[in-house]
């Protein structure tokens, strides 16, 4: 048996240098918080359990898994419809058992998938934020349109994403395939560049 | 030549510039057009064919002449509209097509061949002999037409896309434009107000008007300052949207076209995705030009081009003018000229009256009026200086000036309304074509739908945008129309003067004439769509938005045909040019589609590895050694490395999809041709599907971790395909079976640990508590683990090469300390990574199917799969691998091959023939899908697809590869080349 212990290595390790993008001037339009401490978990009912999921669900976790592409928060955990009786649970500060403690929490109501590895999370914020995303994103971010009960499954600049509203600052979350999300940094800091972007590890 | 006041240029801030080397300045305001025409330069280009000399002819983006080069270097772009340049500090620019000087033009002459250059030449006199075309004709033309030099250098500069959503979108921030923004915006609306120029106004800019007893152009900054107040209200100028599709409209913004640079971080110019609920189309209206000999010449202008460079940029273009005119706009630029010091020498208005304020206004300046005539020659080699009229009873008369403006009439601009498919109507009100029906989602406003005075233009804006607002469900808010004098248009169709002339352009950037039409006419080509292709009408930068209503009116007299019937070419996008660059935005060099790297990226970068692109993934396709001398040698160490110790690969691009549900097993059996409901759980099962028709789609195992819970994993290449394929068949054929279904690639990076050492690797690797013996843990077993003291990981005894071997996976965070926890423990065994090169090695040594023989083509029988096709269940693609041509014994299967001659180098491609058969393609009896050189064998080997080849083993058949040279002799074998009875998969 080995004594080598696996050293954990968060998506984007290798391509975040610096602190400072783009444009020095002034305060950075954009800031971007790279979200590592999430638990991320999909939950797709199984046939005809539907209602009951959302019972089991609310009495586990006192919120009920929203129906169409919205999100709910409840304490640390968050819940995104992406699609018909599919929902993406993400658990912040999660622990690595989560998915496991879901699938059994939920067991015969629906088919658990870990996805905490999969992903690679950016938190957008900043007073030019919506500005940036603008520049790949093709949903509309406007408050009228596009707010934190929203919840979108997305291409962005040809990458497939889910998209969120974490506030109302605002700043939304952007979740990429781990493994596009070089392509996916290289987009957004493009993008940022005339305003000015601050990267925070997270 | 620079008026001594008026203009709305900032004259405190001048701007030095050059063209074609000589330096001029212009003020801020100007565009590079009327900066040359201040500094009194009128010759700026040559025609396109016959390399006339030309001038400026508008103030606008409908210019067809002033072409030019700007800038210098890389950021050279050639066919840049002069009138579309904001001037800045340091401009250059250059005429274009023109040899070896703009003023003396060799290729002149081709005004003299212009008999043989006419409509549809090319598709006569160059057509034989054919082999001179590609030699002779084709460089001939090339050299002496097109127009600008593109640099030939890389863009320096960089593009953007964004996406903008609003309520509605007003394209034109002209009279009506202005009051359809500010009618949305009161109504709180979310508008865009698009404008393809620097300033707001459109012709408030260009014209004496006054509104509510204010200059038009201060009316318009006023205006534009109530719509900035607005949080709802986006202005953009400098943007020109060049498409209209399904709600979604296509812009591009300027960003940095008006300075020498982009500023750091800016991008040179921005494409916008525009989703609008609604769009008001202000895009104004075009002066047209009239069909009269040598109408090219520099110093014509349209009238109103004439007036935009006086009153707006405080500019006048000539000495002595004459205007041309069947408009009474055309006789309103007679006060602009005296006020900037022409002097008007006759108007000549092809009418017989007009009314009598015109008149006398005329005279008052001393103009001879000419009714009821026409002009029917300009002269002048670089420029006008006289023209020929004839008047009633066929009087001629020689009138000198420097400067002609000619008014035709005005063509709404309607291109952006014609995306849709709407088919312009001929109106003879105005005779002018004006919008068709239009989708609801679409209005137009103004001159654009043929409202020409300021009165109807601002009370057309204002009605169209409060029926807009009303629409798009907002509450209708108040709104004044101002109150503004009233000036009709009164226009008065004349298309060409008779005699027309020599040289009458209806198409001056295409150097399209009357006498074109004409022969378009005689040899049949009548038909609106046909007169453009045939003769070039209406083509290139400026869409013939001055002349080619001009050749439709003469193509309609010509065939008797009314104006409505002969129509328009419908427009299509882009209305305006748009560089390539805008369309690529960021999408450029390495970042020209996204890719993906596995966890393990950066180890393999640090073991060396040369990288290959699969789809979008980077896959390290071998690691080379310093001491290698090419590829091969490096391919052939890895593969022997695998099948004489252990070598360990990146396997994680392969797809990965969890599926779980009651009838997950159900669902497999369902979609593979095999079975896999009887699959125990713990266990792994190779597995092929086919598509609906019958061919194959896809392989790779499929593992059952659960009763209700299977992991499947595919081809790198056809994952996302799978994907879809799997949700398809649920969701449209069998809803009814309880299976949920997620792509779980990502979550786990994923290592081929192979070669007979494999299992002493992972002794090293695996939690001891796990028993991986051979007995403990047979070929094809598949479980949970914890490797490295507990870390959680699945463990699949699976091979690909035939040796001894496994895959291991772990969450992807730990994907790369596992790569070198794999490194490290296997050192003392020999380990190396291999890539993917070795890896096909492998495969091939093995005879194992993949991208090359899954090619779309090929069914199972012919993969040799044909036992593995269930015959005691329904599957997908069943009954149509069935069809006789598919079971046809003849068709080509996969075989082996070896070169008779050992040393001989195979390659892939190369075609199958019975020895002594001639080579023609009824002979052709396959090819070869894959080759590589054996180190286990030390020869070439190959795959192939070879018709009846698994009864033909020891024929010798002739490959036949004329692309790379090849003729040589193959030896048909088994796929099979190492190991064929598979024994040391269970050792």
């Amino acid at each position: 048996m080995s004594d080598v212990r696996l050293v954990a290595q968060p998506a984007l390790a290798e391509f975040v240098f610096s602190e400072r993008f783009g444009n020095p001037a002034g305060p950075a339009g954009v800031t971007v918080v790279l979200r590592h401490d999430l638990r991320i978990a999909s939950v797709i009912a199984r046939r005809g359990c539907e209602a009951e999921l959302a019972v089991r669900v609310e009495r586990t976790f006192e919120v009920a898994p929203p129906p169409g592409p919205h999100r709910i928060r409840k304490g640390n955990l968050t819940i995104l419809g992406i699609g018909p009786g599919r929902w993406m649970f993400l658990q912040e500060k999660g622990a690595p058992e989560f998915a496991d403690v879901l699938a059994r929490d939920l067991k015969g109501l629906a088919s658990i998938s870990d996805h905490s590895d999969g992903y690679a999370v950016f938190e957008v914020g900043g007073p030019l934020a919506r500005q940036a995303l603008a520049k790949g994103v093709a949903i509309d971010l406007h408050p009228k349109s596009f707010g934190v009960a929203d919840a979108a499954v997305t291409s962005i600049a040809h990458i497939g994403a889910m998209l969120w509203q974490t506030d109302d600052a605002p700043r939304y979350a952007i979740a990429v395939f781990r493994s596009s999300a070089g392509s996916f940094w290289h987009g957004l800091r493009d993008s940022a560049a005339e305003f000015g972007l601050t990267v925070h590890p997270g | 030549m620079r008026t001594a006041s008026g203009g709305l240029i900032d004259r405190n801030v001048p701007l030095n510039f050059r063209f074609d080397g000589r330096p001029y300045r212009g003020f801020a305001g100007d565009t590079l057009a009327s900066a040359l025409i201040a500094n009194g330069v009128r010759l700026v280009g040559r025609s396109f064919k016959y390399h006339r000399p030309r001038g400026i002819l508008t103030a606008g983006p409908e210019e067809p002449n002033a072409l030019v080069e700007l800038r210098n270097g890389a950021r050279r772009e050639p066919n840049t509209k002069a009138t579309t340049v904001e001037l800045y500090e340091g401009l250059e620019a250059a005429s274009q097509n023109r040899w070896p000087s703009l003023s003396f033009d060799v290729l002149a002459l081709n005004g003299l061949a212009a008999p043989f250059l006419h409509a549809g030449f090319y598709y006569k006199t160059f057509m034989w002999p054919a082999s001179f075309w590609e030699k002779l004709y084709e460089p001939l033309i090339r050299r002496a037409a097109g127009l600008g030099r593109a640099s030939g250098e890389p863009d320096p500069d960089r593009y953007e896309k964004a996406h903008a959503f609003c309520d509605v979108l007003i394209v034109g921030a002209g009279p009506a434009g202005l009051m359809a923004a500010l009618a949305a915006a009161r109504s709180d609306a979310r508008v865009i107000l698009c404008e393809q120029d620097f300033v707001l106004g459109g012709r408030l800019l260009a014209e004496h008007f006054e509104i509510g007893g204010k200059p038009g152009a201060i009316w318009a900054r006023g205006l534009e300052t109530e719509l900035r107040s607005f949080p709802g209200v986006t202005i953009m100028p400098r943007t020109s949207v060049f498409a209209a599709y399904d709600g979604e409209y296509a812009a591009l913004e300027r960003v940095s076209d008006h300075l020498a640079m982009p500023p750091p971080f800016m991008p040179r110019q921005r494409l916008w995705k525009i989703v609008a609920r609604h769009c008001v189309i202000a895009t104004g209206a075009v002066e047209r030009i009239i069909a009269f000999g040598g109408n090219d010449r520099p110093g014509i202008m349209t009238a109103s081009a004439i007036r935009t460079y006086r009153n707006r940029f405080g500019a006048a273009p000539g000495k002595q003018a004459a205007i041309f005119t069947t408009t009474d706009d055309g006789w309103r630029s007679i006060a602009d000229l005296r006020d900037a010091g022409v002097r008007v020498a006759a108007v000549v208005d092809p009418r017989s009256e007009v009314r009598k304020d015109l008149v006398s206004q005329a005279q008052s300046v001393g103009a001879n009026v000419h009714f009821g005539s026409q002009v029917v020659q300009a002269h002048g080699a670089h420029g006008v200086k006289r023209i020929t009229i004839s008047s009633p009873g066929g009087a001629i008369t020689t009138i000198d000036c420097d400067l002609l403006g000619v008014s035709g009439g005005w063509n709404p601009n309607i291109g952006l309304t014609t995306h849709l498919g709407a088919k312009p109507i001929w109106s003879d009100g105005i005779s002018a074509f004006i919008p068709g029906e239009l989708s609801r989602a679409m209005s137009v406003a103004g001159a654009a739908r043929g409202k020409f005075s300021l009165r109807d233009a601002l009370a057309d804006g204002a009605s169209v945008g409060l029926a807009v607002s009303e629409a798009t469900g907002f509450a209708r808010p108040l709104l004044d129309v101002p109150r503004v004098g009233d000036e009709d248009t009164n226009m008065w169709p004349f298309w060409r003067s008779t005699p027309t002339g020599k040289f009458a352009f209806v198409d001056l950037q295409n150097d399209v004439t009357a006498e074109d039409v004409q022969l378009a006419a005689q040899e049949g080509f009548q038909n609106t769509e046909h007169l453009k292709r045939y003769t070039t009408l209406g083509m290139a930068t400026d869409q013939g938005k001055t002349g080619a209503v001009v050749a439709q009116a003469l193509m309609a007299a010509l065939t008797g045909t009314a104006m409505g019937t002969i129509g328009v070419p419908r427009a299509r996008p882009p209305e305006t040019p748009v560089a390539i660059g805008a369309f690529a935005g960021h999408h450029r060099g390495k970042s020209f589609r996204p890719y993906r790297l596995t966890a393990g990226h950066r180890w393999a970068e640090e073991q060396g590895a040369i990288f290959t692109e699969v789809g979008q993934w980077l896959r390290a396709q071998w690691f080379p050694r310093a001491s290698e001398r090419d590829w091969l040698e490096t391919v052939s160490r890895e593969a022997a490395t695998v099948r004489s110790a252990v070598g360990i690969c990146d396997v994680s691009t392969l797809g990965k999809i969890d599926i779980q549900g009651a009838d997950a097993g159900a669902f497999l059996d369902r979609v593979y041709i095999n079975v896999f409901s009887t699959l125990p759980v713990g266990k792994a099962r190779y597995g092929v599907m086919l598509r609906e028709d019958g061919f194959v789609m896809d392989d790779g195992t499929t593992s059952r971790l659960a009763d209700d819970h299977y992991f499947m994993t595919t081809t790198t290449a056809n994952a996302g395909r799978v994907m879809q394929h799997l949700e398809f068949c649920h969701q449209v054929l069998w809803p009814d079976l309880d299976v949920q279904m997620i792509s779980a690639t990502e979550q786990w990076s994923q290592y081929a640990i192979a070669g007979p050492r494999s299992r002493e690797l992972l002794r090293g690797i695996v939690d001891g508590q796990f028993d991986i013996s051979n007995a403990g843990f047979p070929f094809l077993a598949a479980v949970a683990v914890t490797i490295c003291g507990g870390q959680p990981a699945r463990l699949f005894r699976i091979s690909f090469s035939g040796e001894l071997a496994y895959e291991l996976a772990v969450p992807a965070r730990y994907g790369d300390a596992l790569a070198r926890a794999l490194m490290e423990a296997g050192a003392p065994l020999g380990v190396a990574p291999y890539g993917t090169e070795a890896l096909s090695v492998l495969r091939i040594e093995k005879g194992h199917a993949a991208g090359n023989e899954l090619n779309g083509q090929t069914t199972a029988a012919d993969l040799g799969l044909n036992r593995m096709m269930s015959t005691r269940k329904d599957y997908v693609g069943r009954v149509l691998a069935e069809r006789p041509a598919l079971a046809d014994p003849d068709r080509p299967a996969l075989t082996g091959f070896k070169p008779v001659d050992r040393k001989t180098r195979l390659r892939a491609g190369a075609h199958l023939f019975q020895q002594r058969a001639a080579i023609s393609p009824e002979n052709d009896s396959g090819h070869l899908t894959s080759v590589a050189f054996s180190p286990a064998l030390e020869t070439w080997i190959g795959l192939g697809l070879l018709k009846r080849g698994s009864s033909r083993v020891g024929e010798i058949i002739r490959a036949y590869d004329p692309v790379r040279g090849g003729d040589y002799l193959l030896e048909v074998c088994s796929p099979v080349f190492v190991d064929p009875k598979g024994e040391r998969l269970h050792v």
